[in-house]
């Protein structure tokens, strides 16, 4: 029987070509769509799930509270792991991290690499796996360092032994290389290249030794046995049990949860990327259900064609379960060479996914669970596709099929109708969101940042640059591609470091004002193309001009002065006195407004140089003449730069990636759905030629019958934009409250998405409209 | 074998009822060949269709083999229709996807004959129609005589003990008309039981008894042989 279904099955597909083409491409889109986001989903969940232990295996952020509100931070005081590991019975291993980007040298070869600075137990949390060495012996130096083995060939070389080689890091220390572990793979949330001792990083820091100053990461694994809200519990007390007079507090974040749960409010977890893999999830159902849907719009609209076969085999003594069994296996079939097709689809466009969503996914087929979930979604679609055609076709009377009566549709048409509407009503979505996605990154990307980021290079320097930079900018400048150079302890468009606990005069409860600092020269304003729109920039002698403080716009309001310029900011080391006023730049989240901004004239803690070339000198030209002067001074350094617009770039690549990927679902979506609605067109047109032909005897226009055959799609279009219309905005709506710097929604964009939906559907309906209005009557009133 | 009495079937719409069949009752041995008249909207068809139990009275008694079957449900009816009665129709109704050996073929899968069997049966069936040469053609690739052998082949695969043919030769020239006739003639003459409605009197005088029919009632009956 079933051979029966596949054979007879077979002959339908080739038998009606065009239909199974749409059929099977609209089906394929659907399956490689979803397919490619499962891929994406399953690389997002993945993250952090290599590790033995990733059931005991926390991250301990802390909780701080500013002018009333919890601010979540992974900044943590330095004694707080150590504390864990003595009071906490249940913290098995607990370490302090702090991530350094440092040059390493090795004879005439030197590379940056970002690493951290650990405690030995750092090695037993994260299982790491020795290739050279071991790790009784990894930390048993105290100048000892440890490479990931991707390091360790950049460094020595491929195949060469590392054990007991020596490299000069930052140009003037020396570390011995102990062990190389094994590269860790991709999705992970912490990164590193090498890791070493913490204590040579905290050697002679003493500060670090106290609650209050926060500035390291911290993680712990809990023994197998401990409770984890016991232990939770314990570690929430025990700042406040340590550090007299803070709120703050730490807990305990599952390494599960770093990577899709990061998102902080008020001190919880309220989302983070999991938002986006629900979202992705939903998406790849709805498209597949978009796919399901042309599946069955087309095979009821043909029901004509198939209803003699129903009767025939009903009067052979078939039972209406049979009739759904083998149209079931049909469509199951028919999902199956989708699936094939589907399989080649991504083999072809998942190079081209990757690209879009910055990831190096593989299709993976000989993965069993990748061919599981292909099947299921196969068997899924078949099954779902089938069921509604398979219930309708099997449910026609043998009496009124055989005797050539039309087939009354009733409900079925109104079921496909409704089936169209919801097609075109995701699809408008889909556009309303593409373009409001794209609008608020234009919105966020064009605003005042404060600065100018454009023609703007940063450099990552160490301590021995500081002393040659004056000769280093006067040389640069010299080159005629550049316009100034500046130094700063942070990076332009991230946080740095900032603090709390300042008094000025007429401020009150000030002290938990959380307030940024950065360490400049003189020349850092004009680099940047900073505005300082109140008194005067720093003294190029910084030892002169030590206690002056400049400070951002909303600082100065805050401090509530009408004129800022001589007032005394206090804190612990001093007082300083603000000599000029900086328009508030943004830096961090590009879609929020930033914290307020002290910035002190104090080059010996800069860790970044900025240049600025000059206006209309080519990029090659400027590197070039920049490259020769850095190699004059610094000939150890490699020369590595990065531009500060493809930075700010960066920043947006959650959002760009929600817009890429929302532009791609509406592109395919149309797509399917105009497969769907051309199939239909064409129906349409075959089921009304009689009338066609009949009208046109009696005088139609062809305008008149393209008019008459689109009329009837276009008004299901038109029901869909009002059901989208609302539906985009409440999704949108919410999307955008997650941005402090954020668009209104403007009505022209639902209309824009409305008629481009409108124009897409009746290019699709009018080329079937038109070849019916053209076709001579005569054929179609003979064959009635 | 059949005996119906006083059977009734209406067609509704919105707004008005149409009377098909009015208290109509008739009798039809094993082995009779009856051909049934009358113009069109007579009933005939109606009353085809719910002997071959494609469909059901409204009213009235229909029993098959002295078993009350009006009133069956769906299952029952083609439980017992698979089993005991073949049609042939005007327009062949052959499925186009299957080949001529594979249409015959397809009530015996419904009454579940083991493939070897059911090869053996179609394969003799076909050398009876004279059809044997063209059994992996497509019904598209035969002429209307050659469908309509192809679809009395079907109908009696099963051996069924009731043929009803609807205008078996409405879409036919006199030639292959003929040779249907011939082909019905013959499965009577074995024992076949066969009911036919036809608008031919040519046809009809195959026949043993002719019922004609008007308003969904029996005017006449003639007995010819």
């Amino acid at each position: 029987m079933i051979i029966n279904y596949i054979k007879i099955a077979l002959r339908s597909l080739l038998k009606n070509k065009g239909y199974s083409f749409l059929n099977i491409f609209g089906l394929a889109i659907g399956i490689t769509c979803a397919s490619l986001i499962f891929l994406w989903v399953e690389d997002e969940v993945s993250f952090n799930t290599n590790f033995p232990n990733q059931d005991q295996v926390f991250y301990v952020p802390t909780n701080q509270n500013y002018e009333g509100e919890w601010r979540t931070f992974y900044s943590t005081p330095g004694p707080l792991a150590q504390d864990m590991l003595d009071d906490i019975p249940g913290i098995e291993k607990a370490t302090r991290s702090n991530l350094q980007e440092i040059l390493f040298a090795f004879g005439d070869n030197s590379i940056t690499r970002r690493g951290r600075y650990v405690d030995e137990d750092f090695l037993d949390i994260f299982s790491l796996k020795f290739i050279e060495g071991n790790r009784e012996n990894a930390f048993a130096n105290p100048e000892a360092i440890v490479l990931t083995q991707e390091t360790s060939e950049q460094l020595f070389g491929k195949g060469e032994n590392a054990i007991g080689k020596v490299v000069k890091v930052s140009n003037k220390d020396n570390y011995l290389v102990t062990g190389v572990v094994e590269d860790l793979p991709k999705n992970v949330t912490f990164p590193f290249d090498w890791i070493a001792p913490f204590e040579r990083y905290a050697e002679g820091e003493e500060w670090m030794t106290f609650y209050g100053n926060n500035f390291s990461d911290t993680f712990v694994k809990l023994a197998s046995e401990a409770n984890f809200e016991t232990v939770d519990a314990q570690v929430r007390a025990l700042i406040r049990k340590k550090e007299e007079n803070t709120t703050d507090y730490a807990f305990l974040h599952s390494i599960k949860d770093w990577h899709l749960r990061s998102k902080f409010e008020g001190g919880e977890i309220v989302g983070g990327r999991i938002t986006y893999v629900r979202l992705f999830t939903i998406i790849a159902f709805i498209i597949l259900l978009i796919a399901c849907i042309n599946f069955m719009n087309l095979s009821t609209a043909r029901s004509e064609k198939r209803a003699n076969e129903v009767g025939v085999r009903k009067a052979m003594g078939s039972s209406r379960g049979r009739l759904i069994t083998q149209f079931i296996s049909e469509s199951l079939i028919l999902a199956f060479i989708a699936a094939l097709v589907s399989a080649l689809f991504l083999a072809v466009l998942l190079p081209q996914f990757n690209l879009i969503i910055e990831k190096d996914l593989t299709l993976g087929l000989g993965n069993p669970i990748h061919v599981l979930v292909l099947l299921t979604i196969t068997i899924i679609c078949g099954v779902f596709a089938g069921l509604y055609p398979a219930f309708y076709l099997s449910s026609f009377k043998p009496v009124q099929v055989l005797k050539g009566l039309k087939v009354t549709e009733g409900s079925a048409s109104f079921i496909r109708k409704g089936l169209v509407v919801g097609q075109f009503t995701v699809s408008i979505v889909f556009i309303i969101f593409t373009i409001l996605v794209y609008q608020q990154i234009q919105h966020a990307k064009n605003r005042d940042l404060g600065y100018d980021k454009d023609q703007l290079l940063s450099m990552r320097i160490d301590e021995d640059f500081i002393p040659k930079f004056d000769v280093i900018q006067q040389e640069l400048i010299r080159t005629g591609s550049v316009q100034n150079a500046t130094l700063c302890n942070s990076q332009l468009l991230s946080g740095g470091n900032n603090g709390s606990g300042f008094t000025w005069k007429g401020g009150t409860n000030t002290e938990d004002v959380l307030i940024s600092f950065r360490n400049v020269t003189e020349s850092f304003f004009e680099t940047t193309g900073m505005e300082i729109i109140e008194g005067r920039g720093f003294n190029k002698n910084y030892e002169i001009d030590s206690t002056s403080v400049l400070i951002s716009q909303s600082l100065a309001k805050m401090m509530g002065e009408e004129n800022p310029i001589g007032n005394i900011i206090n804190r612990g080391d001093g007082p300083l006195e603000v000599v000029g006023v900086v328009k508030d730049y943004v830096y961090g989240d590009m879609f929020d407004s930033s914290d307020p901004v002290l910035f002190m004239n104090y080059p010996p803690y800069a860790r970044y140089m900025f240049i600025k070339t000059k206006d209309g000198v080519p990029v090659d030209r400027a590197l070039s003449d920049i490259e020769a002067v850095l190699k004059t001074h610094n000939p150890a350094y490699p020369f590595e730069y990065t531009f500060v617009d493809e930075a700010f770039d960066a920043k947006f690549k959650n959002e760009q990636l929600v817009g890429e990927l929302s532009q791609i679902f509406a592109i395919l979506a149309i797509l399917i759905s105009c497969l769907g609605l051309f199939g239909l067109a064409a129906y349409t047109a075959e089921q009304r030629s009689k009338e066609i032909g009949v009208r046109k005897v009696l005088g139609a226009s062809v305008s008149g019958i393209v008019k008459l055959l689109s009329k009837d799609f276009l008004k299901l279009v038109g029901i869909s934009i009002l059901i989208s219309v609302p539906i985009a905005w409440y999704a949108t709506y919410s999307w955008l409250q997650d941005y402090a710097y954020r668009i209104e929604i403007n009505w022209i964009v639902f209309l824009v998405a409305g008629v481009l939906a409108v124009i897409i559907a009746l290019a699709t309906v009018s080329f079937q409209a038109i070849k019916a209005a053209i076709a001579n009557p005569i054929k179609s009133l003979r064959t009635e | 074998m059949i005996q119906i009495t006083d059977l009734e079937k209406f067609y509704r719409t919105e707004e008005v009822q149409t009377i098909a069949l009015n208290k109509l009752s008739f009798e039809v041995k094993q082995g009779e060949f009856v051909a049934i008249m009358g113009p069109s909207g007579c009933g005939k068809s109606t009353l085809l269709n719910i002997l071959g139990l494609l469909d059901d009275p409204d009213g009235g008694s229909f029993k098959f083999n002295g078993e009350e079957v009006a009133g069956y449900n769906e299952r029952k009816r083609s439980d017992l229709r698979k089993h005991n009665v073949g049609f042939v129709f005007q327009s062949f109704n052959l499925i186009d996807e299957l080949t001529v050996f594979e249409n015959v073929e397809l009530p015996l899968i419904y009454t579940g004959v083991k493939p070897a069997e059911r090869k053996k049966r179609v394969e003799e069936v076909l050398e009876k129609m004279q059809i044997m040469h063209r059994r992996n053609h497509f019904p598209q690739q035969l002429s209307g005589g050659q469908q309509q052998r192809v679809a009395v082949a079907r109908a009696v695969v099963n051996n069924p003990k009731l043929i009803l043919a609807d205008e078996p030769t409405g879409n036919l020239d006199s030639t292959n008309g003929n040779e249907v006739m011939d082909l019905l003639i013959d499965l009577n003459e074995a024992g076949t039981t066969i009911i036919m409605v036809t608008h031919s009197e040519h046809d009809a005088k195959y026949s043993h008894r002719i019922i004609r029919m008007l308003d969904g009632q029996k005017v006449t009956e003639n007995i010819l042989a």
